[in-house]
């Protein structure tokens, strides 16, 4: 049994530090081949990676333990695939596994280390980036990486409102605890149909309430009412932070209930309308060609507001859509000229623009439809079935982008 | 109907990858034709136990049941040795 070699951990919050910083390392993934082709690490470069089911190693390195077993393998089969002078992290589903890997490559004198909790702790990894602070208005992007979630946090005197939490809320209490503020009211732009809201739940645990555009509350393939409770948002309804007013503007086309919110003329939060590198796919209601041209138009109203107003979007395809920093915000000027679906938008006609939406659709994913149930209420899963159903990347966005961020569903 | 086997392994409260590696350990040491009952709580072993069952030329995987118990999932494998 391999003994006596120091663990080397990278926490979640590592990983995304060398992700964003593009540092060169390799991935030794040891889950299953259908777990890693739904999903894996992806950086601002891509990741090399390879994937060898750990029990794989295990039988066919031949020794009792696992570690002994993956000295055996790697030597009879991996050597000349492994590189000598990146690090080498080992990934499995949970983080015990990769333990033994990390252990048994280090043995062999390679840089072995291991993703602490493995995928599921970088599934549900946030990280929380400051945009403005200032006691009269600040805001928060609070993003998951692993899946390309953005959701943000938005102060002013003591108050604030959150706008599309997942369903894990720590980050929003431990931000409002640590900035001394009361949540008032939490908003979902839209019902989700990658992930699972935390909305809901937050505005329960916090005293807050929860608004949502009536429209989203009908699961749009299954036509059933939502069950939780919410408040009507309304096209043109202002939500008070402190001297500051969001200003909701109803943009049917991802969903028939999605609304953006402007905050005075300097931020607009657009949900899952106008990402930095692409806009929303309009076929997530199994109605692409109903809704298309809505979402035409609602993208044509968006670009209609001062061009210096900052968009802070509801994803992101690939890491690399991040500023140097790591935020996620892009001015409406910036990204006409750099979005893919925006520059289309202002050079098409209407016909032109519905034609590039319907033809750039990403592969429909069913498990979307169970997550709208979800978020509806229709539908409430056991933990272990919550985090299957989000496995991998949100694919929210048309095609381009998501094509070369390279990865996620296929 | 309960599936028949000729010895236990309890790997209840064991993570990835102990289940799998004890399963191993204990094939060695049946008779040819004899099935390893293997009881586990961690629910990835359902996926792993198959994967494993392909590649390993001595085993088969005879069958494999989700059963409850005090609120929690038990993963049972049966596992025979084949050669």
């Amino acid at each position: 049994m391999v003994e006596g070699l120091k663990d080397k951990v990278w926490t979640p919050e590592d990983l995304l530090e060398r992700l964003e910083s593009r540092d060169r390392f390799f991935v030794l993934d040891v889950r299953n081949r259908d777990e890693f082709d739904t999903f894996r690490l992806e950086g601002r470069i891509p990741v090399p990676a390879i994937n060898i089911p750990y029990f794989e190693m295990l039988e066919l390195g031949g020794k009792d333990e696992m570690s002994d077993s993956v000295v055996a393998y790697v030597e009879q089969s991996l050597a000349n695939q492994l590189p000598s002078d990146l690090p080498i992290l080992a990934v499995c589903a949970k983080g015990d596994t990769s333990q033994f890997v990390a252990q048994g490559l280090r043995h062999l004198g390679y840089a072995g280390a291991n993703l602490q909790g493995g995928m599921k702790a970088w599934g549900k990894h946030y990280a929380t980036r400051t945009l403005v602070e200032s006691p009269d208005l600040a805001i928060y992007q609070v993003s998951r990486p692993a899946r390309g979630c953005l959701s943000y946090l938005v102060a002013g005197s003591g108050k604030a409102v959150v706008i599309d939490p997942p369903r894990h809320l720590q980050p929003y209490l431990d931000l409002a605890g640590a900035k001394g503020l009361t949540i008032e009211a939490v908003i979902d732009t839209h019902a989700h149909a990658d992930h699972i809201s935390g909305g809901p739940t937050l505005a329960a645990k916090t005293g807050a309430s929860y608004h949502l555009h009536p429209y989203d509350a009908i699961h749009p393939i299954d036509m059933q009412p939502a069950t939780i409770p919410f408040e009507f948002i309304r096209d043109g309804q202002t939500f008070p932070v402190g001297q500051h007013e969001l200003h909701a503007f109803h943009i049917p086309g991802h969903t028939l209930g999605l609304v953006a919110f402007r905050l005075d003329d300097k931020y607009l939060f657009t949900g899952d309308s106008i990402f930095i590198r692409s806009v929303a796919r309009p076929d997530l209601g199994g109605q692409a060609a109903a809704w298309a041209p809505l979402h035409g138009r609602s993208l044509r109203r968006l670009i209609e507001l001062p061009g210096e107003i900052t968009v802070l979007p509801g994803h992101f395809s690939s890491l690399d859509e991040g500023d140097e920093t790591g935020r996620f915000a892009a001015s409406l000027n910036d990204l006409k000229q750099l979005n893919d679906g925006l520059v289309v938008l202002q050079r098409e006609s209407e016909e032109g623009f519905i034609r590039y939406l319907l033809e750039s659709l990403p592969k429909f994913i069913p498990e979307y439809m169970d997550i709208k149930r979800v978020n509806a209420g229709l539908l409430t899963p056991a933990e272990e079935d919550a985090a299957t159903l989000e496995l991998g990347k949100n694919v929210c966005a048309l095609s381009q982008a998501y094509a070369a961020s390279g990865g996620g569903r296929q | 109907m309960s599936q028949a086997f000729d010895k236990l392994l309890d790997a209840r409260g064991l993570n990835c990858p102990m289940p799998l590696v004890n399963a191993r350990k204990e094939i060695g040491k049946i008779e040819l034709g004899q099935v390893l009952k293997v009881v586990a709580t961690d629910r990835g072993s359902v996926a792993d136990f198959q994967g494993w069952a392909k590649i390993a030329k001595n085993v088969e995987l005879v069958a494999q049941e989700t059963e409850s118990a005090d609120g929690a999932n038990l993963y049972v494998h049966y596992v025979k040795r084949t050669a």
